[in-house]
């Protein structure tokens, strides 16, 4: 599990640098960019205690 | 090292409108509605809040037992072609907010603490107790494993199945199979299945699913076992309630006939107790002691072990009257049941 994460959260971080990715942290900004850009959500649900 | 750019995943991620959340305040909890205990979960939907998809999901063995990067990458995929699609619209569900569940509003956010999505599970289930409608077998027992019935899935081909056993086996699944359909609706990733098969009916006896098989479609129609929905709990931390601090084991048929009591019934010899139950003076079994009937009951059409009797029919707090055997004398021990701290 923590290797999964690990690399999601390197996965995240390089794309959250990259030009083509944003990760964003508002759902509903989220919906309204995707309102904008017509492309669907990916969504992720994480555990941060 | 894993190149976001060159990756298929990320070549796929850059296509979607991408946002993690990690705070629950506002979320409409009815629509993204999963067990709270997944420490990540993902939905694949559109801008209108239809959802193509779920990926998630776990066991009680281990949080990550379903998730693999191949199968994110299968349903990533999955997801842009459906949206291409767009597949008829949905009703949405009854939207719901953990601001609606007031215990959790007086122990989180009035504390300015963080909603954890365990926490939801557990106050949606303190309310439910509250207002009578709490099923333990359904809201404690949830996420049902597939393996019960004997489903084990190539987890980074998604819903393809490794090997099929027992009741799934029997119904004809065989490995190679890819899970098409649950009780009807289309099945794209564990996630979605889980959450399918988590929507039977406790008292159901069999589940409907379709597979792909070379090509073809074929229906299938899996008989249910006894007590399908039985999960080991542990990973739930502050959900099984109420708590008393000892394990069991049923007794065999052969152990139940020798000491004359029903085949059918819970009786189980008792293989771990907790020095907190001595502690809080909560009961006082002993390891190899063996519980007969509780509160002068044998038999229950869901237990099987006097813990499970206790989980399904006691409240957090209540008492219990056990009627025990040890080094073959009876005794009639009283219990006391234990709510979580947290929740006091």
């Amino acid at each position: 599990m923590r290797l999964l994460l690990l690399v999601l959260g390197l996965a995240a971080m390089a794309m959250g640098q990259d030009d083509d990715i944003v990760w964003l942290d508002n759902y509903a900004e989220a919906v309204k960019t995707a309102q904008a850009t017509g492309k669907p959500i990916f969504l992720e649900f994480r555990c941060e205690p | 090292m894993l190149s976001p750019k060159d990756s298929p995943l990320g070549k796929l991620l850059r296509q979607y409108v991408c946002v993690r959340i990690t705070r629950m305040d506002t979320i409409d909890i009815g629509l993204f509605e999963h067990d709270r205990n997944n420490t990540v979960y993902f939905y694949l939907l559109n801008a209108d809040e239809q959802i193509y998809m779920r990926y998630g999901g776990r066991d009680a063995t281990s949080p990550d037992a379903y998730l693999n990067l191949e199968s994110l990458t299968l349903a990533a995929a999955k997801g842009l072609e459906l949206h291409a699609k767009r597949p008829p619209v949905t009703a949405r569900p009854t939207p719901d907010f953990p601001k609606n569940y007031s215990l959790l509003v007086e122990r989180t956010f009035a504390r300015n603490q963080c909603v954890e999505c365990h926490l939801i599970g557990d106050y949606q289930n303190l309310h439910r107790q509250q207002d009578g409608t709490l099923d333990k077998r359904e809201h404690l027992f949830r996420s049902p494993d597939l393996k019960t019935i004997g489903i084990t899935l190539d987890v980074p081909k998604g819903l393809v199945v490794k090997e099929a056993a027992g009741a799934a086996a029997e119904a004809g699944m065989k490995a190679g199979d890819r899970i098409a359909q649950w009780e009807g609706t289309k099945v794209w990733t564990f996630g979605d299945v889980q959450h399918r098969y988590n929507e039977t009916p406790r008292t159901a006896m069999q589940t409907k699913l379709t597979v792909e098989r070379g090509g073809a479609m074929v229906d299938l129609a899996i008989a249910l076992p006894l007590r399908w929905w039985l999960m080991d709990t542990k990973f739930r931390q502050s959900s099984v309630e109420p708590r008393f601090f000892f394990d069991d084991r049923p007794l065999s048929g052969e152990e139940k006939k020798a000491m004359g009591l029903p085949a059918d019934g819970f009786a189980s010899m008792v293989k771990y107790v907790s020095s907190t139950a001595k502690t809080m003076e909560l009961h006082g079994l002993e390891v190899g002691d063996v519980i007969t009937a509780v509160d002068g009951k044998r038999v229950d059409r869901d237990a099987h072990t006097a813990t499970l009797y206790l989980v399904l029919r006691k409240a957090p707090g209540d008492g219990a009257t056990l009627e025990v055997m040890r080094g073959g004398k009876k005794i009639d021990m009283l219990l006391k049941t234990m709510q979580m701290s947290f929740r006091k």
